[in-house]
């Protein structure tokens, strides 16, 4: 409401604003039932669960269950951080997650570039189903052809020694070429599914934009640069703050299928190093909870620098 | 979620008015409550029967009449009230009915007057699915439990948090056969002490025929004799490190059969070389023992580990092994030698129980004669047997704290006939008096067909349900000595290896349990025991460039792992 004599809007009080939302509420009531079940479901699955993160500081007792397992500080912690396994896993998976920033994160920025660039609307939907598939096999399976395609009988080591006399090359077994097999194969497999959120954000651009620059004069390239790259850069800048965000943890399927013992040392990312302390032989929940939770606020931490210093640099970033 | 709704509710013009919001209203909500009713349909009933289980038609009436002998072996009870019991282990196989899949599990399941509800786990979450659901006090009324060193310590939480069931004292008085062979398990009796009560029946490796105590394992060499043969060496019964690889050599300089680069002259997975270089050649490679001082150290710093470790890092080396080991998943190296036969040797189990399955799966896959293959015993560089006592076991038998004890009793029952010498027989080959018998000097007769397979896979075998799924207390090791169905000569062979394992070792190299490692469960020994072994030492056989540098990251190595090892070796010590 308006003061008059003031010029400034009074703010409407609490009740008011519940009773609002009441009336919206109920005029749009199938809409909200609509939505009910996700909620219901993010609830039960990602909210409640996280009471269960209190077991990295108890010694669980099945019997007694979460709620009843004795405290017993950071106990689990101390043990987590005695372990030399545990502090090189870190290293391991910040390398490799940096890696991936770099070298996997702008693969599908340039695929949507690129498949934007194209004239023909049928090409562009073909391609974009061609490059999409593989996000939707299986790392077992992919796995599987990377044996086939780089092992030392494979087709890359038939393909030298036939026509290059080149001695088999141990492409799966060299630590050295883990990491770029990881990458590769990351951004062959993800993507085309990555390029679908950049080319929709693509879509968005205003296309009076690209004629005006036509007619300016503007190459592709550069039509390229100074509007669509700046068209997406929200987009960007929102999918790097979670990638940083998710710089601790990922790719354990992919790494759990890829790696063998000749790869280990190069391998044991903290995901794998929670599995093989879990599963071979004595199960420890509160051990592994430790490592997660350690994990998890290392991420959030992680997230929330980035998003401050892109902030800072751009103005505007994913937390508001 | 209010902002979400409210840009929906401002498409409500788009769809023109109310009554097209209605009806869309009403065919989500029609749309709903279809997907609501199917998904109950879909969850409410349980197919138990199956298009697998069909087995070929067997003279029924005739077995049963044929069995009364074995009826009257087992107190004549009658079972009035049928009872449904559910059980889970690796070795159910998926999808088969264990109630009236087969003519075996109809009798047993009429017999005893049971329905036999059964759930598979996978072979390599054995112990972690089974863990989850005790830990979750939703385990089922029946399970097998992977009992190991690994696993000793969650025994030890199950049985102080009574996540398992504790007998009755009685136990042993009224079911005598099973206590009888839950005797000779010896980690039976040791946890009896233990825990001061029966919470795990063992199923027993051997009774009747029980090879020597400590028990030899049947992990033996597999190897091709036509090729040893062809490169002028010995066909024995027992090999050391050095002599194979020797014969690797010439089998990869001769390649006898001509298989130019797919030769393999080793084919081994990781662990399997592990055992190979490392186990028979260091009785304590990965583990604790107590040393000539009478100190407790530990067995990968041991010489013989090291000396096991430049053998295998020299057979890599000189292309003895397959190039790419380290990628061959379980059983990928038997497949090598056993399916398309171009291996020379490969270091697998070998049970007695298999002996003559192993042969008959090369014959039929190779084309080559069955002597053309044999199993020896691998022997250090010391010339000895290297072993720790297997243990007379194989995975415990647990039942759940809150089985009804009617359930417990019968199932108590069914192992009971199974110990029996005629139940025994039948859990590995069939009805009495169907498919086999006794003559006058009580000699297990077989009376099927030697085209007839007695055990397979469902829709194959005549009996896909013989096994160790229903009541078995004893396994087939032992039967397989005396087992018609394998050929004599394979059976002598197998009892002759075992016997071999004793002849060529010394109570420092095959050595019985030490309890005190074995049950030590603190904090420091499962993390001490969560050491990766095989794949830590393949990782450094392929990552050293000369025997120096094997020897430097194996030095390296050590001493990274000793900040968990020392409190475990600090613990032992001092007590």
């Amino acid at each position: 409401m308006m003061s008059q004599a003031s010029g400034y809007v009074d703010k409407p009080d609490f009740k008011s604003r519940i009773a609002r939302i009441w009336v919206n509420v109920q005029k749009n009531r199938e809409r909200y039932i609509l939505v009910l079940p996700g909620l219901v479901w993010y609830a039960i699955f990602a909210y409640i669960p996280i009471y269960g993160l209190s077991l990295a500081f108890k010694k669980f007792i099945a019997k007694l269950g979460i709620f009843g397992s004795p405290w017993i500080g950071l106990y689990n912690f101390r043990n987590v951080f005695q372990d030399p396994s545990f502090v090189e896993s870190i290293l391991t998976t910040l390398i490799i997650n940096v890696g991936r920033l770099i070298f996997v994160f702008p693969f599908p920025i340039f695929l949507a570039l690129i498949i934007n660039e194209l004239r023909l609307n049928r090409t562009k939907k073909i391609l974009q189903s061609i490059y999409t598939f593989p996000h939707f096999l299986s790392w077992v399976i992919v796995a599987s052809v990377m044996i086939n395609i780089l092992g030392q009988k494979g087709l890359v080591n038939s393909f030298l020694g036939m026509f290059f006399n080149i001695e088999p090359i141990s492409f799966l077994g060299t630590p050295s070429y883990f990491r770029p097999l990881l990458y590769i194969t990351d951004a062959w497999k993800g993507a085309g599914w990555s390029a679908i959120i950049y080319m929709a954000s693509i879509s968005g651009i205003d296309v009076e934009q690209y004629e005006a620059a036509e007619i300016d004069g503007a190459s592709r390239l550069q039509r390229m640069w100074h509007i669509t790259l700046p068209g997406i850069k929200s987009t960007i800048v929102v999918l790097f703050i979670l990638a940083v965000g998710n710089l601790m943890s990922g790719g354990f399927d992919q790494i759990f299928n890829l790696s063998n013992p000749a790869t280990i040392k190069v391998a044991e990312t903290l995901d794998m190093y929670i599995y093989r302390i879990t599963f071979s032989g004595s199960v420890d929940f509160s051990f592994s909870s430790a490592v997660a939770l350690f994990r998890s606020v290392v991420n959030l931490v992680l997230l929330l620098v980035a998003d401050r210093v892109i902030r800072r640099i751009d103005g505007s970033g994913l937390l508001g | 979620m209010y902002l979400l709704v409210d840009a929906m509710g401002s498409q409500k013009k788009e769809f023109g008015g109310n009554n097209q919001m209605k009806n869309v209203k009403r065919f989500i909500c029609l749309l709903l409550a279809a997907v609501l009713v199917l998904g109950l349909v879909a969850c409410g009933g349980k197919d138990s029967s199956n298009d697998q289980t069909e087995a070929p038609d067997t003279q029924n009436n005739q077995a049963t009449n044929n069995n009364e002998s074995s009826e009257n072996e087992s107190a004549e009870k009658k079972y009035e009230e049928k009872v449904t019991i559910t059980y889970a282990c690796p070795q159910v196989v998926e999808g088969f009915d264990f109630t009236e899949g087969d003519d075996y599990v109809k009798w047993m399941s009429e017999k005893f007057n049971y329905v036999f509800e059964t759930t598979n786990i996978p072979w390599g979450e054995w112990h972690s699915m089974l863990s989850t659901w005790i830990m979750a006090q939703n385990m089922p009324d029946v399970a097998i439990y992977n009992y190991g060193e690994g696993t000793h310590a969650d025994a030890v939480n199950f049985v102080e948090q009574g996540l398992i069931k504790r007998l009755p004292d009685d136990w042993k008085t009224r079911w005598p056969k099973v206590a009888e062979v839950y005797g000779v398990t010896t980690l039976g009796p040791m946890l009896e002490e233990l825990f001061e009560g029966t919470y795990f029946i063992p199923r027993a490796r051997f009774f009747y025929n029980l090879p020597g105590d400590p028990l030899a394992d049947h992990w033996s060499l597999w190897v091709r004799t036509d090729w040893i043969k062809a490169v002028g060496k010995e066909v024995k019964d027992h090999y050391t490190i050095p002599e194979v690889l020797e014969i690797a050599r010439l089998i990869k300089e001769q390649d006898p059969d001509n298989l130019g680069s797919n030769l393999i002259p080793i084919s081994m997975t990781a662990g399997n070389a592990a055992r190979f270089f490392l186990e028979a050649n260091s009785t304590h490679w990965d583990t604790f023992y107590k040393d000539e001082s009478g100190q407790y150290v530990w067995g990968a710093t041991a010489e013989q580990t090291l000396e096991g470790l430049k053998l295998w890092y020299q057979a890599y080396k000189e292309g003895l092994l397959d190039p790419e080991f380290y990628l061959l998943q379980h059983e990928q190296d038997l497949e090598k030698f056993q399916t398309l036969g171009i291996a020379g040797v490969s270091y697998l189990g070998g049970q007695t129980a298999d002996v003559w399955n192993y042969r008959e799966t090369f014959m039929n896959d190779t084309g080559n004669d069955p002597d053309d293959m044999k199993f020896a015993t691998l022997l250090g560089t010391d010339g000895n047997y290297h072993q720790r006592d297997l243990i007379n076991y194989w995975g415990a038998i647990i039942f759940s704290p809150d089985v009804e004890d009617k359930v417990f009793e019968r199932w108590m029952d069914v192992m009971e006939f199974q110990c029996s010498e005629d139940g025994y027989v039948q859990t590995a080959m069939g009805l009495k008096g169907v498919d086999w018998d006794r003559d006058e000097e009580g000699n297990i007769v077989s009376l099927v067909d030697e085209d007839v397979l007695l055990v397979g896979p469902p829709g194959e075998a005549k009996y896909p349900s013989l096994g160790h799924v229903v009541g078995s207390v004893i396994l087939w090791d032992d039967l397989a000595f005396d087992n018609p169905n394998i050929p004599e000569k394979y059976r002598e062979e197998s009892k002759a290896l075992y016997q071999n394992r004793y002849d060529l070792s010394t109570p420092e190299t095959f050595t019985k349990v030490d309890w005190t490692v074995w049950t030590h469960s603190t904090e420091n020994m499962r993390r001490a025991r969560s050491i990766d072994y095989p794949t830590e030492f393949a990782n450094i056989v392929t990552t050293a460039t000369s025997e120096d540098h094997l020897v430097e990251l194996y030095n390296k190595w050590i001493d990274e792992q000793m900040s968990i090892i020392q409190p475990v070796l600090d613990e032992l010590n001092s007590k």
